[in-house]
């Protein structure tokens, strides 16, 4: 199986992974997915831990899976029931790690180069070209890695992984530490390469903003499972699981236990622990006496200096205020209201309604703000 | 002297074939994740803990004509492996093999592991990763083995004193041929060689670390010495 | 109890007082025969007789820089006299103790038969290396080289030759069968481990004799049992076990000095 080729098979990617790792600390950890990637950008999100990066690697083909298969397009690159596992030299899949791996002894030239040993000189040169110009680094070619600026760095790591026309491409969380614009920069150009490749592009992150950013498809992951797949906004808008609501900003994370249900209105009456505190949330599957966790965003609460009256939202709650902090460009506020809520405001709502720590104040908060999430 | 030159080209002869049998050696066992790699891990440290004339004298016995390497000689050669300038090698090679193997393992583990993994999934297999990244990022362990080797042969006097014979010209290197002026009361002689001895192991020494400051700027890392253990 | 404990620790203090040691450093071909003596006087007046074993050109150029020795048994008179004459040893104590003998020794199951055929199985092609103690510092070493040119046979066993650090080393040199023969001294060959091989003395005249002295240094810390130990080697019991260890005495005429 040659490494470098001509026509791209730009078809699917499918993985079913399995495996077990025995750690000293705690419990094993388990991966058990089982995902497709078509042609484009999609998503792995989730929190540090999850195993976004071993799927990666079981991908690659630097991990073995103990079950499950590996096919990129008609291609069977893993399968362990047939006991087919191909190198990763042989995989054609391309890798980007998060530290990026530049050979620091190489320049930009040869390590563009690479991957491309078995092809001769002309067109070895003709495709290193045509990949430091796709990512603008032609200026950059005679320079060491370590004598270039990130960004600059990322750019390399993307042509030298891509001079190989692979069928995939894998990137573990390559952007962090660049600013925004350099970020979009960079994605943009990526873009452009695969829309003339339209290859599987498989992105991790845990950092929501890149969510934003690249947002085609989204498989979100913890604990070793795949826990939701879709569009940005269906996967993280309502988050189900407490460790991805975290993750996805939001800042109130509060538990209770169910004291009534009632379902012809469609709510269930959920006192939040050790206070006398009670809200309405959303009707879930549960019964009296469960215990509940529910994520709140502090952009979410509405805060009212008196007691409002005749407003739709089921949930007024009275407290006082702890104290105030400027974060950027809001105001968070922390409420205690027998349980602690913060809440963020705009600079000039907390000027005009006079707030100060000691105030006494009420919180409203719409039903469906109140995200059901289990552990 | 003759006794210079015989030591010159023992240090020679054991440093060539360290490196050459060395880099496999430290190759796998800076990257195997066999269970039982510390047994061999101890048994390449040995020669450090051991007295040089216990290594010397087990190397005498296997040599000799019941013994494995003794035999095997016999059969190969027709005469036995004690006294020759081969025996001298082989005892030195096994006298100076954790100075030639550890530096390299030292070398080879501290290259970036993701550097191995990025060159395979661009293609590359064992040997070529070993020869265009491993290697090359490794300069400085290899320079400190071959360095040690030649070093640490050319002072040899224990293991040489066991199985050497001290034969003129062939296994009677400078520092037996130092001890014996000494035995023999002939201390102006035995002063001569040991200072021409000293001066030509420092000027190996100030060379390695002048490389050592030299590639350390270049990829900012530095040379393995014994006493700096990780 | 205190008491008690006070008068054990007294006893136990007073008993190592009394409790001598001598340091003695002896030629390598007294291993054995040493030992034997040691032994003797250890058992008979309790002093603990402590004996290192080397080259006697290695304990002259020790001794000459401060080695802290009681008594100096060399393989050699010569060094003890320079010794003397440094003013490192007690005037009036060196003693020609011994006279070494030097023979042929093969491993039992060698091809040749020393016993039999003497200088000429030397030259047998199945004897490829043949040990004998350096000649350029150790007594034995000489006194083989001389043994070797007076029988007329030097010339051609000379490229065969390899040299041991001491005596100790040659004889260990042919009885591991790394040399196939080996010249080496009588108070070894008949030692433990090597009086199962063959042998073939070399007759007395073919060398300068192997006098061997031994003198009391002046950097003893215990110069009476030191006295007396080199006077157990002069007397009855000393030279009886010398003598079975093949060693011979010199002349009367030669006790003085």
């Amino acid at each position: 199986m040659d490494t470098v080729g001509g026509e791209v098979d730009s078809a699917m990617l499918t993985a079913r992974l399995k495996l077990e790792r025995r750690r000293a600390s705690s419990s094993p950890f388990v991966l058990d997915v089982s995902i497709e990637i078509p042609p484009g950008f999609s998503i792995l999100f989730g929190p540090s831990g999850a195993g976004k990066s071993t799927v990666l690697d079981c991908i690659a083909g630097l991990v073995r899976p103990d079950g499950g298969s590996i096919t990129a397009g008609s291609e069977v690159l893993f399968d362990s029931e047939s006991r087919v596992n191909c190198p990763p030299q042989a995989r054609r899949v391309a890798y980007v790690f998060q530290t990026l791996a530049l050979f620091p002894h190489m320049s930009v030239e040869e390590n563009v180069a690479y991957g491309l040993n078995g092809l001769p000189q002309a067109e070895r040169s003709a495709r290193v070209e045509e990949l430091l110009s796709a990512f603008r680094v032609e200026k950059l070619r005679a320079r060491r890695p370590l004598e270039i600026s990130g960004g600059e760095r990322q750019r390399i790591a993307l042509a030298r992984s891509l001079v190989t026309q692979p069928r995939v491409l894998l990137l573990d969380e390559p952007l962090t530490g660049l600013d925004a614009e350099l970020k979009a920069a960079i994605v943009d150009d990526l873009r452009a390469w695969n829309a003339a490749h339209g290859i599987p592009i498989l992105y991790v992150t845990h950092t929501r903003d890149e969510v934003d950013a690249l947002g085609e498809r989204v498989i979100a992951m913890d604990h070793g499972r795949v826990v939701s797949q879709g569009t940005p906004l269906e996967v993280l808008e309502a988050p189900r699981r407490k460790r991805l609501a975290q993750a996805a900003g939001f800042e109130n994370m509060l538990s209770g236990t169910i004291v009534d249900l009632r379902e012809a209105d469609g709510v269930m009456r959920v006192r939040l622990s050790e206070s006398s505190c009670e809200i309405e949330v959303p009707l879930g599957h549960a019964k009296t006496g469960d215990r509940v966790h529910i994520a709140i965003r502090a952009g979410d609460i509405l805060l009212a200096t008196v007691k409002p009256e005749g407003l739709s939202a089921r949930n007024v709650i009275e407290g006082r205020i702890v104290s105030m902090e400027a974060r950027g460009t809001l105001i968070r506020l922390r409420v205690d209201c027998g349980v602690e809520f913060i809440v963020h405001l705009t600079p000039g709502a907390t000027q005009s309604l006079e707030l100060s720590a000691g105030k006494r104040v009420w919180l409203v908060l719409k039903t469906h703000s109140c995200h059901l999430v289990e552990e | 002297m003759t006794a210079l030159i015989l030591s010159l080209k023992l240090a020679f002869c054991v440093s060539a074939i360290l490196l050459a049998g060395g880099m496999p050696l430290a190759y796998w066992l800076a990257y195997s994740n066999w269970r039982g790699k510390f047994l061999l891990e101890a048994v390449v440290a040995l020669p450090l803990v051991l007295p040089p004339t216990v290594l010397g004298f087990y190397v005498l016995v296997a040599m000799g004509p019941h013994g494995p390497l003794g035999t095997l000689w016999q059969t190969l050669f027709g005469h036995g492996l004690a006294f020759t300038f081969e025996g001298l090698v082989l005892a030195s090679v096994l006298y100076s093999l954790p100075f030639a193997v550890q530096p390299l393992i030292a070398s080879f583990e501290s290259v970036d592991r993701k550097l191995l993994d990025a060159s395979a999934v661009l293609g590359a297999g064992r040997l070529r990763t070993f020869w265009r990244v491993i290697l090359p990022l490794s300069i400085p362990g290899v320079v400190t083995a071959l360095v040690l080797s030649f070093a640490h042969t050319m002072g040899e006097f224990g293991v040489v004193l066991m199985v050497g014979g001290n034969l003129a010209g062939i296994t009677r290197t400078v520092s037996i041929d130092i001890y014996d002026h000494v035995q023999s009361l002939e201390y102006a002689e035995a002063n001569r060689m040991a200072l021409v001895l000293l001066a030509i192991s420092f000027a190996v020494l100030t060379m390695v670390y002048a490389i050592n400051r030299q590639v350390g700027r270049q990829m900012g890392r530095r040379l393995w010495t014994p006493w700096a253990a990780k | 109890m205190l008491r008690l404990a006070v008068m054990t620790l007294a006893l136990l203090f007073a008993g190592t007082a009394s409790a001598q040691e001598i340091r003695v450093a002896a030629a390598a071909d007294l291993q054995f025969a040493m030992q034997d003596v040691a032994a003797q006087f250890e058992k008979r007046t309790g002093t603990k007789v402590n004996v290192t074993y080397g080259s006697s050109g290695n304990f002259f150029s020790q001794i000459q820089n401060g080695a802290p020795f009681d008594l100096f048994f060399s393989a050699d008179v010569d060094y003890p006299r320079k010794l003397e004459a440094a003013g490192l040893a007690e005037p009036g104590t060196l003693y020609k103790y011994a006279v070494g003998r030097i023979v042929i020794w093969t491993p039992a199951d060698s091809k040749v038969d020393v016993t039999r055929d003497g200088w000429k199985s030397l030259l047998d092609p199945s004897v490829q290396k043949i040990s004998i103690a350096n000649p350029e510092h150790a007594p034995y070493g000489r006194a083989a080289v001389a043994a070797m040119q007076k029988a007329g046979i030097y010339e051609q066993v000379k490229a065969k030759l390899v040299y041991g650090e001491n005596i100790s080393q040659a004889a260990q040199f042919v009885q591991s069968g790394n040399a196939q023969a080996g010249i080496v001294a009588m108070s070894l060959a008949v030692s433990p481990g090597m009086k199962e091989g063959k042998r073939w003395e070399i007759p007395a005249d073919l060398h300068p004799p192997i006098e061997q002295g031994a003198i009391v240094l002046t950097s003893a810390k215990n110069k009476e049992p030191a006295r007396a130990f080199l006077e157990f080697v002069k007397g009855e019991a000393g030279r009886v076990t010398l003598a079975r260890y093949g060693f011979t005495f010199p002349v009367p005429r030669a006790l003085a000095p």
